[in-house]
């Protein structure tokens, strides 16, 4: 049974559901079951939301058994196999979905949330958050995905291309390039500049 | 092309829970849909509306409130056509009446009622267990618990209900309406009906007197005739198993189940899989229970399935114990991980290492982090309003909230909130409240949407009882917290197509309201003389109309891309004597803090920046700089 699954977290507006809605279309165009929930309560309106992927495909010869490949629409604690968080505090705000193995991909701008923004709490430091979570797994990667955006592009349009090519790149996805770029080519517009972004997130992640 | 139009069965597509009812409804040829949008289950009527040209046969409709929707889709049903009405589980209450009756009087063509409940409460103001009406609606309750199940038992609903003569329930929790994943296409019919035709059936539809009494029979004896065939359906299943601990389970909970079995360990539990929860069959539940030691009953809320579960075996002689809000919470949201916690503590099976170190890492870790609340968008024009408000009141009022995405004005910065029930609970509220209270000024809000939906005969009762508040109308022409459906003010499409909008000063004068005010949100000086001149006016109910489109659904309309702009706000460091009113007063997520070597400045985020303009209207040092680059004849943003 191949079973690989993916917390994608970020705030309303970033594009985490689309991010996810890409890496569940690649499922479909290669044969592989996917499902997932998303939380989209307050969606573009300063809201964390997160989308769950979960890849499932039986292998040569194994028969399907609802006990064995359990697939609910949510990732139990411990349970992700890669996170890509679009947010740092985000990330550590979903620790608890991680494990020793966990692949996580960060972007390292932060987002100040209206209770940092009026002086009531503080945000952490993003050493404190790095910190924090190495402590769950050694597989953090934290990247400057909006600087990369629009450094290289000129608009933070790319900054979910850019986080799919580190994702391919660090993880085992269980489903290809081909797929993810031909999903993109027919989602978004532009696809000369998101292949781009796509081979950007790819080399910085194994630079 | 929609994929949820292809006929091509067997194919499988990627598609969201609510995406899988919608295409149920076209596998089963349904004719007419109506809806009042409510998260989890607006997007159901986004789809259909998105079918239009595929389908062109099928009416489908965002209706005024759930009530007129209910009544619309019965309407259908009586003229022969398969029809569907959408709500999420608080319109139940709304659409309540409706379907009591069409529980009595029953149905010509299949009528389906899908409710998007919202365990957890995390899009609503309350979490209510919406299977309980039934036991006295009469109405079945269909439970999926996949996305796949979302559109089967949709199909599979029309059906039921036109062979029991009942409309007939698919309740589908928010983790279910927005699960995306592998839907496998049926096919879809041949021939979808053309039109309808009204049949007389005085007997069933003149529900009236001694006729409502055999309704009333007639509809018992329909549930009776569904439950003694609930085990021939196929709804239902067992896993089986040879332990002696069983599980029943429905909806999403039943996979939750599974999953938190196979992570304490535990493979050969049997499972009784509920797919129709109303009605139960004395005989299924018995004989899946007979031969058990305990019975855990798996389900959200508050014990729907367990109630009739320990009633049909009591009846049935069987003294098995059944255990299920005693263990899992009858409020808030069960998931994989506390059903596991839950069970590991009941069967003392442990928790697999790799779940036991996340939970306390991340409690250890992760505790502490500053919460995310919520906040208006950039450029929304219900936050510039509140500051007006705030800003002319000094807070010194009682603030009437109600329904829409000004509910977050009840938070930081704002706090201009004093309750939040049901929909028309601020002027309703409010004027009842004005009999007791003496002095006080009271401003109530109300969306455009919340307003038509049911304000109308609150703020009626106002103009009549003369109470003394300021109503505020926030038009934004959309609803817009659940997804920019249109509203009955939406004047342009967002095609471009002209509506036909309610003109709500028109009405207010028809009802009885002599002072009506109009404001610009982005103009806060004027909005604020407004504000004062009415509160000091200090008799009979004012209204001031909030006026300005929702700031996304502008964006979308115009499709402005941020290199469109003509006009830029910049803040000025020699000007600025960081007095916080445009970052902490207004809370413009799009004004930003930057610390640098020589000393932190505030800054406008040019590509989040929506150019609404409220921060340099309101600036006090004029520090907020207004640039434009050129002209245009596509206009500008706001006001």
């Amino acid at each position: 049974m191949i079973s690989y699954d993916i917390l994608i977290c970020g705030i309303g507006g970033q594009g985490a559901i689309s991010l996810g809605t890409v890496l569940k279309l690649a499922a479909i165009h290669e044969g592989l079951d996917v499902v997932g929930a998303e939380r989209r309560g307050g969606a573009q309106r300063e809201g964390i939301v997160t989308s769950n992927v979960r890849y499932r495909k039986l292998e040569n010869g194994e028969v399907a058994d609802e006990r064995r490949a359990p697939a609910s629409g949510l990732i139990p604690a411990g349970g992700a196999d890669m996170m890509i968080s679009m947010e740092p505090m985000e990330a550590l705000r979903h620790g608890r979905w991680l494990n020793e193995n966990s692949v996580v991909i960060v972007n390292d701008f932060p987002l100040t949330p209206v209770s940092v923004r009026i002086g009531e709490r503080e945000y952490p430091p993003l050493e404190t958050v790095v910190t924090r979570l190495r402590e769950f797994t050694a597989g953090v990667h934290v990247f400057p995905i909006d600087e990369l955006s629009r450094r290289n592009f000129n608009s933070l349009r790319q900054v979910n291309t850019i986080a799919l090519g580190m994702a391919s790149a660090l993880g085992s996805l269980p489903v290809s390039d081909e797929s993810i770029l031909s999903v993109v080519r027919g989602q978004f517009p532009d696809f000369e500049t998101n292949r781009e972004a796509f081979a950007l997130g790819k080399r910085t992640a194994l630079g | 092309m929609n994929p949820l139009a292809l006929n091509e069965p067997g194919r499988t597509i990627l598609a969201m829970g609510n995406d899988a009812i919608v295409r149920g409804g076209l596998e089963a040829a349904l004719g007419y849909f109506s809806t009042y949008p409510g998260t989890p289950a607006s997007e159901i009527g986004e789809g259909y509306l998105a079918l239009k040209k595929e389908f062109p046969h099928i009416h489908a409709e965002f209706s005024v409130n759930e009530h007129v929707a209910a009544h619309g889709a019965q309407g259908a049903s009586w003229a022969g056509v398969r029809s569907m009405v959408t709500m999420k589980h608080v319109g139940m209450n709304v659409a309540a009446e409706v379907l009591h009756f069409a529980g009595y009087t029953g149905v010509r063509a299949g009528l389906v009622v899908v409710i998007g409940s919202d365990p957890g409460a995390t899009s609503s103001t309350s979490e209510q267990d919406d299977r309980w009406y039934s036991l006295h609606t009469h109405l079945p309750i269909l439970e999926p618990s996949s996305i796949q199940e979302a559109k089967d038992f949709t199909a599979r609903a029309f059906e039921l209900s036109e062979r029991y003569n009942l409309p007939v329930i698919v309740n589908a929790p928010s983790k279910l309406c927005h699960n995306i994943g592998s839907l496998r296409l049926g096919a879809l019919p041949a021939v979808f009906p053309a039109g309808g035709r009204f049949e007389r059936n005085p007997t069933r539809y003149i529900n009236l007197f001694g006729g409502s009494v055999a309704n009333h029979r007639r509809a018992m004896e329909a549930v009776e005739n569904l439950r003694g065939d609930a085990p021939t359906l196929g709804l239902n299943r067992v896993l089986e198993g040879s332990g002696r601990i069983g599980f029943i389970s429905s909806s999403v909970n039943y996979l939750y189940l599974i999953e938190a079995l196979s992570l304490l360990g535990i493979m050969d539990a049997p499972v009784l899989k509920i797919g129709m929860s109303y009605p139960l069959n004395a005989g299924e539940i018995a004989s899946f229970a007979a031969e058990l030691e305990r019975v855990y009953v798996v389900e959200d809320l508050e014990g729907f399935i367990e109630f009739q579960a320990k009633r049909l075996l009591y009846d049935s002689g069987i003294r098995v114990p059944v255990v299920g809000k005693d263990v899992f919470p009858a409020y808030g949201e069960l998931d994989v991980d506390l059903i596991a916690e839950r069970l590991s503590d009941e069967l003392r099976a442990p928790l697999p290492s790799r779940m036991t170190r996340a939970i306390g890492l991340s409690g250890k870790l992760a505790g502490d982090l500053p919460p995310r609340q919520g906040a208006f968008c950039t450029g929304c024009p219900h936050r510039a309003t509140l500051y007006s408000i705030v800003k002319a009141t000094d807070r010194n009022a009682v603030f009437a909230g109600d329904i829409g995405c000004y509910t977050l004005s009840c938070l930081p910065p704002f706090r201009a909130f004093d309750w939040v029930t049901c929909m028309n609970c601020g002027v309703g509220i409010a004027q009842g409240m004005l009999q007791e209270i003496e002095g006080e000024n009271v401003i109530a809000y109300v969306g455009d949407s919340t307003f038509f939906h049911s304000g109308i005969p609150g703020l009626i009762n106002a103009v009549q009882q003369n109470a003394n508040l300021v109503l505020v109308i926030l038009d934004n022409k959309w609803v817009a917290m659940t997804g920019h459906q249109p509203s009955p003010t939406t004047d342009v499409a967002l095609d471009g197509t002209r509506m036909h909008p309610v003109d709500i000063k028109g009405l207010l004068k028809s009802i009885g309201v002599s002072y009506v005010r109009t404001i610009r949100p982005f103009n806060i000086k004027a909005s604020m003389a407004v504000i004062k001149e009415a509160i000091r006016v200090g008799r009979g109910v004012r209204v001031i109309i909030a006026e300005e489109e929702c700031a996304l659904q502008y964006g979308r309309r115009i499709a402005r891309s941020p290199g469109d702009y003509e006009i830029y706000y910049q803040i000025d460091e020699e000007r600025c004597q960081k007095c916080n009113e445009c970052y902490i007063e207004l809370g413009c997520p799009a004004i930003r803090r930057e610390e640098r070597v020589e000393g932190w400045r505030y800054y406008i985020e040019e590509a989040t920046c929506l150019r609404c303009g409220a921060c340099h209207d309101l600036c006090l040092n004029s520090a907020i700089l207004k640039t434009e680059i050129r002209r245009s004849p596509a206009g500008t943003v706001g006001a």
